[in-house]
């Protein structure tokens, strides 16, 4: 586990890139065979902000919007052994779901996704060894602690 | 012509048939079967209910709109391919390719967005007969996924002139009632909340109103609602009001502020509203009366119009296929059809 406290936005964009990088390099053993971000954080925390950053450092043009409407979208990358970058939204999904209800399995199976999960806690058969999760707790109005497991 | 349409993007399943030539036509069938009362209780959308009930209502329902007859008189299918939730576009892709092929009619991908826009033409016999003179038109599309300014400068010829950077209008107005505390859908029941609340009462932040740009923001304005309660020691009904009130008010303000913007800039002979939003009054009330003190015709979809329906999908269609070089597949072509669930209507 790792924790780092994050002061204000520069702070959260240095977090996604050192995310990102450790990701590819594959530095420790912990991120080895990593391909999913499941992603935590109450309303507010600042979801969409760290998102918007992990996808500019992923050498992402495009704006980020959110998929919470329709689940998920998928945008292209070259990224380390990564080609395609899936951003999905639980968070409409109020029962327990299974991956392939949603769509998701084949996305997930695919090692060359690099799959980031919001509300991650709503699908009951997420592969664990497969997933880092990255949890963003409120200190205060700006500050914020990005708990990474 | 006649066209059958079919729409399952999210939690509607539905059939239409239009029917005429050039200019003349009319809604023939209309049948929608929604499903919000089954994912009421959970809150949100579950996208296998909604999949599973897309499979058992889509051939009854065919059954019903057409009768025994089928589609023999049917000339063209259309369907909505995008965008979506996957798992429910498919329902409708699937049947309407199958269908296609079975029977031997073209078929024709309709983009939902633009299915939206279309809304329009069933509303407003004006816009209908003349739409010549009312182009360009500058198109607001809201609802639970977008927040587009799209310039239309003629049936299918589309800019996308801004949209949100985060979330959409509809989905600020969901996760607002989320944090009230006040069910799905939540835009319907903000609104209704707000009427009896004060609008000024709250000082909520205006994010992108001064951008320079078309884009917008709302995924801040939903954090400022949340940390501005958080604030109060306990949350009254009175302060729920309020707070619907003064939310819905920004929110508003900020669409009609950039949609006039765009409308001057753009030099645009009307103004179309479209999508779920479409249904909020003060939005319609207030980007009225903006069009009228600045001389700009403006056409908004009946409210039997503003949910998904296969109408406005079938309306689109019925435009795209007057085009000379219409996109309808056939024969094998049709299994090329895919799902398409970010689909932009600016975007072949």
């Amino acid at each position: 586990m790792q924790e780092f406290i994050s002061h204000n936005l520069a702070d959260t964009e240095k977090i996604a890139q050192a995310l990102l990088s450790s990701l590819a390099a594959r530095l420790d053993s912990a991120k080895r065979g990593k391909s999913i971000l499941a992603l935590s954080g109450n309303l507010g925390a600042g979801k969409t902000t760290f998102v918007k950053f992990l996808a500019k450092a992923l050498g992402l043009e495009e704006n980020i919007t959110s998929p919470t409407f329709v689940l998920l979208k998928a945008y292209d990358i070259d990224f380390a052994d990564f080609k395609k970058f899936i951003h999905v939204d639980c968070y409409r999904l109020d029962a327990k779901e299974d991956l392939a209800d949603i769509g998701l399995q084949d996305y997930v199976a695919d090692a060359s996704n690099l799959v980031l999960i919001e509300w991650a806690d709503k699908i009951n058969n997420l592969p664990q060894q497969k997933v880092l999760n990255i949890k963003i707790e409120i200190l205060g109005e700006t500050s914020r602690r990005f708990i990474i497991s | 012509m006649r066209v059958l349409a079919i729409e399952s993007s999210c939690d509607e399943t539905a059939l239409a048939v239009i029917s005429g030539s050039g200019s003349a036509w009319l809604l023939e069938k209309n049948a929608v079967f929604s499903q919000i009362a089954i994912h009421q209780k959970f809150g949100g959308v579950v996208p296998e209910v909604a999949a599973r009930k897309h499979a058992e209502t889509i051939i009854p329902l065919l059954t019903e709109t057409l009768g025994e007859n089928k589609l023999s008189e049917i000339d063209y299918l259309a369907v909505t391919a995008g965008p979506g939730l996957i798992t429910s576009l498919l329902l409708g892709v699937t049947a309407a390719k199958t269908l296609a092929y079975a029977s031997q009619k073209p078929l024709l991908p309709v983009n939902h967005m633009e299915g939206h826009i279309y809304s329009n033409w069933l509303s407003n016999e004006d816009l209908r007969k003349n739409d010549k003179i009312y182009f360009p038109s500058l198109a607001l599309v809201v609802s639970g996924g977008h927040t587009e300014l799209v310039l239309m400068k003629g049936h299918g010829d589309y800019q996308l002139l801004g949209t949100t950077l985060d979330d959409a209008v509809g989905e600020a107005f969901d996760k607002v009632a989320k944090i009230l505390n006040l069910g799905y859908p939540g835009g319907p029941i903000v609104s209704k909340l707000a009427l009896e609340g004060d609008e000024n009462f709250y000082d909520l932040p205006r994010p992108m109103l001064n951008s320079g740009d078309y884009n917008f923001s709302f995924s801040g304005l939903k954090t400022a609602v949340l940390y501005t309660l958080e604030k109060e020691k306990n949350i009254t009904q009175v302060a729920v009001k309020n707070m619907c009130a003064s939310f819905q008010a920004v929110a508003v303000e900020i669409l009609v502020k950039k949609t006039i913007k765009a409308s001057k800039e753009f030099q645009v002979r009307s103004v179309l509203l479209a999508g779920g939003v479409a249904a909020n009054q003060k939005l319609k009330t207030d980007l009225k009366a903006v069009c009228e003190k600045n001389n700009l015709p403006f056409f908004f979809p009946e409210l039997k119009y503003t949910g998904d329906n296969a109408a406005m999908i079938a309306a689109a269609a019925y435009y795209k296929l007057q085009a000379s070089s219409n996109e309808a597949l056939v024969n094998k072509n049709i299994f090329s059809l895919s799902v398409k669930s970010n689909w932009q209507i600016f975007n072949k």
